[in-house]
């Protein structure tokens, strides 16, 4: 009954959507102010059903509804209850309805939150929302319905749910990058917006830039969370793969670095303006694209979700007609526009420019790795695949120039910066950098380029964020002054230094660490820097839906106790899969982590070790970015928007629709 | 100008050409055919009574008689579903031979034993109905996999000279048996009785 | 030429000039970095008439032989046969095998070419997934054997 519920709830939905994404952008051509109030309600409509129908779908998998056919392969009545509520994402149809809810969630709170913003041009952006979300409805109805009935012959219990997905980090994980992913959407909807009124001026970027900000934090989190849950979860010690499905989700989070830049240029000086359409496009773009590679498993990764060619073909089809349509539509009206602001080669536009081309870099070096082993396949030349080393290669290339650019922006001028007065600066930071490095790393005991060349970036990041601040408050740190900075400056001070923590984390990491898998009977005992690993037992241990061989593993430095650790081998007998849970213990300075590998014939077992430093960091810098975007979404300037506007709004209004025939004539 | 255009189009054409390539890519993914054996004769087989492994059966325990070769294990959850159907069925004189296969053998993982794999046989159909005249243990899952079978239950009627009429996937049930199976079923045994 | 189009062309050959030197070095480690596949028979026999060098980087992908994975009385090292439809290749590991590598399934294995049939692997791939079978192992293995009997569970409550 409920499930049927849910069902209709759905179709209910798309009937939203559809209207939402027809009659306002009529209303917006026509120029009929009827049709544009249409847009906030049914916005918020297709929002209600289509939680309604994830509630219903929710309320299945707690009371174990095995009569519906995704709740049957995704869950089981033993499953622990907490995890029924996550396995509702789980699996394929689900994880696309929480997609669905987070793109309705996300037109809804811009119905809300757009007071300022003149009603056609919410309507627009609604609009063009409701279209996307049209798609994805249709998709989610026709070709993966997540209420697919068993009935008249239903199991009498579940498959149960993929023990790699019965984790803490998976719980949070897919929201937090389906945040990101679908956010987006919305600076996305406001280019085709301003595309489609032909009115390409630095408003629609001050309107778009905290969704996009929004957006590239939540996926900030999500990727981190990620990172974070392969980490631990899958047992390999390490925290980035390069695997398809990572990149995927890394691919928008760079084009939307680029694009959070290019939008703050645009807003104050109304340069880049058709560059800026352009990213916002493309970060969208490379979320559905993503989406599209883990969804339709034409990559093959160590963790995509299973595949079938027709709802890929499907994904693919809505993907061909939203980024074609938009880069048609961005082809035809981006030529009128024009940039009349002048800027000299050193300036702070040059400086974000240069950000732009290095994060455009990195996408494409990321895009081309990923999808060069299925376009060398496709032609014919045989399968092959791109390897770490590629990746690592060039983001180490790339790193160097765009830090430089990282430490002297924020420093400079809008038009033209005198490079010499940002001589002693830098000096200093140059300086003092290179000085804080010998420091550090003289604490580890093996030396490496990298880890120097890495280490001093980080310092000059720090520095020269610190000497901005000094610069902005006329070198007089106190309270008073730190105030009257911005929320949005602070937003990018956080976002700098946090990526500084995450560069000095990953630095560290992969220069220090030490690992060693080793055969030991009960007893035997390893050393790796300082930290004396004994492997005292093995004990059977009975979870709720699987057992498991746990090994103890005590870990004794320099004769003190530091930790018992824990490294658990899990077998779930209704999936019958087998999971490693690593031992962990975690502090600011190193991680020490134990995984547990086979038992041999002679009662030894396999065992990797890891001693890994700051590995800690790489998380907490992504979690400080984060709170940067947080800050500067709050920035007072957006809500003085809101207010200054609202009366003007009514005036250009009346005007725009006035003017809307000849928009598009 | 031209130029101008040129450069915004590009993005445009970037993105068709790698559409081309995913449309390709969606394709060309290696897939194999489920084989069906429908009209063909059963493969050559020599495989033990699950029960016993010194009884060996081959292909001649099909011929002559019109049977029902149900593939099945104790570990799936809807062949024990189907079982007290099938055991129905027996009563009414149709011979079923099952054709085991276990997951659970697996030394790795600390699987099942053959004993207990008896024991849980033994168990399950006191329980739920024995359809079964025998049972062929597929030891290593080949002979289900020359079947053409992709899981269990799937059930496969044999006429009398071995040959296989019809393959079904999933449960056998009173409405599936109606619909797919009977019409097929008199006639073989007609057949069978003439013959 | 003006002041003003010659620094315009300046800018321009300059920019030219970075992006081919940034699309050299892209393509020079891309060519380092790219592992060719090879399936057993096809490191025996030679892909596309060609055999791969001892020395070379590679990624194979095939059925672990049952009853060939052999541990190292002393050491994590494991040694295992490697078949596909044809000969069989060895393949030495010093490492945890993951947690789905069994006998009878399909693995990748990247790492180095020792001699004609052995590999020295620095890494060992099963995929999460019960029933994984490499994408291009099942390309070279069209229709030649069944597929391995699946888990499957469809719209007729298959189990």
């Amino acid at each position: 009954m409920i499930a049927e519920l849910g069902q209709l709830s759905l179709i209910l939905a798309m009937m939203a959507s559809m209207c939402l994404g027809f009659y306002p952008i009529v209303g917006a051509i026509r120029g009929e102010p009827r049709l544009l109030i249409m847009a906030k309600p049914m916005a918020f409509a297709m929002f209600a059903f289509t939680l309604l129908a994830y509630m219903a779908l929710t309320h299945a998998f707690v009371t174990d509804d095995f009569t519906i056919k995704y709740v049957a392969n995704h869950s089981n009545s033993l499953l622990p209850v907490y995890y029924k509520y996550t396995a509702v994402w789980g699996g394929h149809e689900g994880s696309f309805l929480l997609w669905m809810l987070m793109l309705s969630g996300w037109t809804c709170a811009v119905a809300i939150f757009s007071r300022g913003v003149p009603l056609i041009m919410v309507a627009r952006v609604l609009g063009v929302l409701g279209a996307i979300a049209l798609g994805f409805y249709l998709f989610l109805i026709l070709a993966s319905n997540p209420f697919e009935s068993l009935l008249p012959y239903f199991p009498v219990d579940g498959r149960d749910l993929n023990p790699l997905l019965q984790d803490i980090g998976m719980i949070i994980h897919p929201p937090m990058l389906y945040m990101g992913y679908v956010g987006f959407s919305v600076a996305f909807a406001f280019a085709i917006a301003a595309l489609m009124a032909g009115r390409l001026d630095s408003t629609w970027a001050r309107w778009a830039r905290p969704w996009a900000l929004a957006a590239w934090g939540f996926l900030t989190l999500g990727i981190t969370l990620g990172s974070w849950w392969a980490y631990y979860e899958l047992g390999w010690g390490g925290w980035w793969f390069w695997d398809p499905v990572e990149n995927a989700s890394f691919m928008p989070w760079l084009a939307g670095t680029a694009l959070i830049h290019s939008l703050a240029v645009t807003e104050k000086r109304k340069v880049f303006k058709a560059w800026t359409v352009l990213l916002a496009i493309s970060a969208f773009s490379l979320s559905l694209l993503g989406t599209f590679l883990v969804r339709s498993g034409i990559i093959v990764s160590v963790h995509s979700f299973a595949s079938d060619p027709e709802r890929g073909l499907f994904i693919l089809g809505l993907l061909v007609l939203v980024i074609g349509c938009s880069l048609a539509l961005f082809a035809m009206r981006s030529s009128m526009l024009k940039s009349n602001s002048r800027y000299q080669l050193v300036s702070r536009e040059m400086m974000l420019i240069g950000n732009n081309v290095f994060l455009t870099a990195a996408t494409i070096v990321v895009l081309l790795g990923t999808l060069l082993p299925l376009v060398h396949k496709e032609l014919g030349l045989g399968s092959i695949s791109v390897g770490e080393p590629f990746f690592n290669q060039m983001f180490t290339w790339l790193i160097v120039p765009f830090v430089v650019l990282l430490a002297m922006g924020p420093m400079s001028r809008w038009k033209r910066q005198a490079i010499g007065d940002l001589k002693s600066q830098l000096l200093w930071a140059v300086l003092l950098g290179l000085v804080m490095t010998a420091l550090l790393l003289t604490s580890f005991e093996r030396f490496s380029m990298l880890a120097v060349l890495g280490t001093f970036l980080v310092f000059v990041i720090v520095l020269t964020t610190i000497q901005e601040i000094l610069l902005r408050t006329n070198q007089q740190i106190n309270w008073r002054n730190l105030r009257k900075l911005s929320r949005s400056h602070w937003g990018m001070v956080l976002g700098h230094l946090g990526f500084a923590v995450t560069l000095l984390g990953i630095t560290l990491t992969s220069n220090f660490s030490e690992e060693r898998e080793v055969r030991l009977n009960i007893g035997d005992s390893v050393e790796l820097q300082n930290y004396q690993f004994t492997f005292k037992q093995v004990r059977h241990i009975e979870g709720p839906n699987y057992s498991a061989d746990g090994g103890v593993v005590t870990v004794i430095r320099n004769g003190e106790f530091v930790t018992e650790l824990l490294a658990e081998k899990r077998f779930y007998p209704v999936q019958r899969n087998v999971m490693t849970e690593a031992g962990i213990d975690s502090n600011l300075l190193r991680d020490l982590f134990v995984a547990l590998g086979d038992e041999f014939t002679d009662g030894s077992w396999g065992l990797r070790v890891y001693v890994k430093p700051f590995v800690l960091w790489i998380w907490l810098g992504a979690a400080i970015m984060a709170l940067g975007a947080l800050l500067s979404i709050m920035d007072k300037r957006y809500r003085l928007v809101c207010v200054s506007k609202a009366t003007q709004a009514k005036n250009i209004e009346n005007r725009q629709i006035a003017g809307t025939g000849a928009d598009f004539g | 100008m031209v130029k101008k255009y040129l450069l915004l189009f590009l993005p445009l054409v970037l993105f068709l050409l790698l559409t081309f390539f995913l449309v390709k890519g969606l394709f060309s993914e290696a897939r194999y055919e489920v084989s069906t054996q429908v009209d063909r004769q059963l493969p050559e087989f020599s495989l033990p009574d699950v029960m016993d492994e010194d009884q060996l059966y081959t292909r001649q325990v099909f011929e002559n008689q019109v049977t029902l070769i149900n593939v099945w294990g104790t570990w799936c959850v809807t062949c024990a579903i189907e079982l007290p159907f099938l055991t129905s069925l027996r009563e009414q004189g149709v011979r079923i031979v099952g054709l085991y296969f276990e997951q659970d053998l697996d030394p790795d993982f600390g699987g099942k034993s053959l004993q207990q794999i008896r024991t849980d046989i033994r168990q399950t159909l006191n329980q739920l109905g024995n359809p079964y005249q025998f049972n062929i243990f597929d030891v290593n899952r080949d002979y289900s996999m020359d079947l053409g079978v992709t899981g269990a239950p799937e059930t496969f009627l044999v006429d009398m000279h071995g040959r296989v009429l019809l393959h079904h996937v999933g449960d056998l049930n009173e409405r599936v048996w109606q619909d797919k199976f009977l019409a097929l079923y008199q006639q073989a045994m007609l057949e069978q009785k003439n013959g | 030429m003006n002041p003003r189009r010659k620094k315009r062309l300046l800018a321009v050959t300059g920019i030219v000039a970075l992006i081919a030197i940034s699309v050299s070095l892209m393509l020079y480690s891309l060519n380092q970095n790219i592992d060719l596949f090879y399936t057993p028979s096809e490191i025996i026999n030679g892909k596309d008439g060609r055999l791969p060098v001892p020395g070379q980087r590679l990624r194979v992908g095939g059925m672990v032989v049952e009853g060939s994975v052999e541990h190292d009385q002393k050491e994590l090292a494991v040694t295992f046969n490697l078949v596909d439809v044809g000969p069989v290749v060895k393949i030495i590991y010093k490492g945890l095998l993951p947690d789905l590598f069994r006998e009878g399934q399909g693995i990748v294995a990247t790492g180095k070419l020792l001699d004609a049939n052995t590999i020295m692997a620095d890494e060992v791939l099963a995929k999460h997934d019960e029933e994984y079978m490499p994408p291009e192992l099942a390309e070279a293995m069209k229709g030649i054997r069944h597929e391995k009997p699946k888990q499957i569970y469809d719209a007729e409550g298959r189990n």
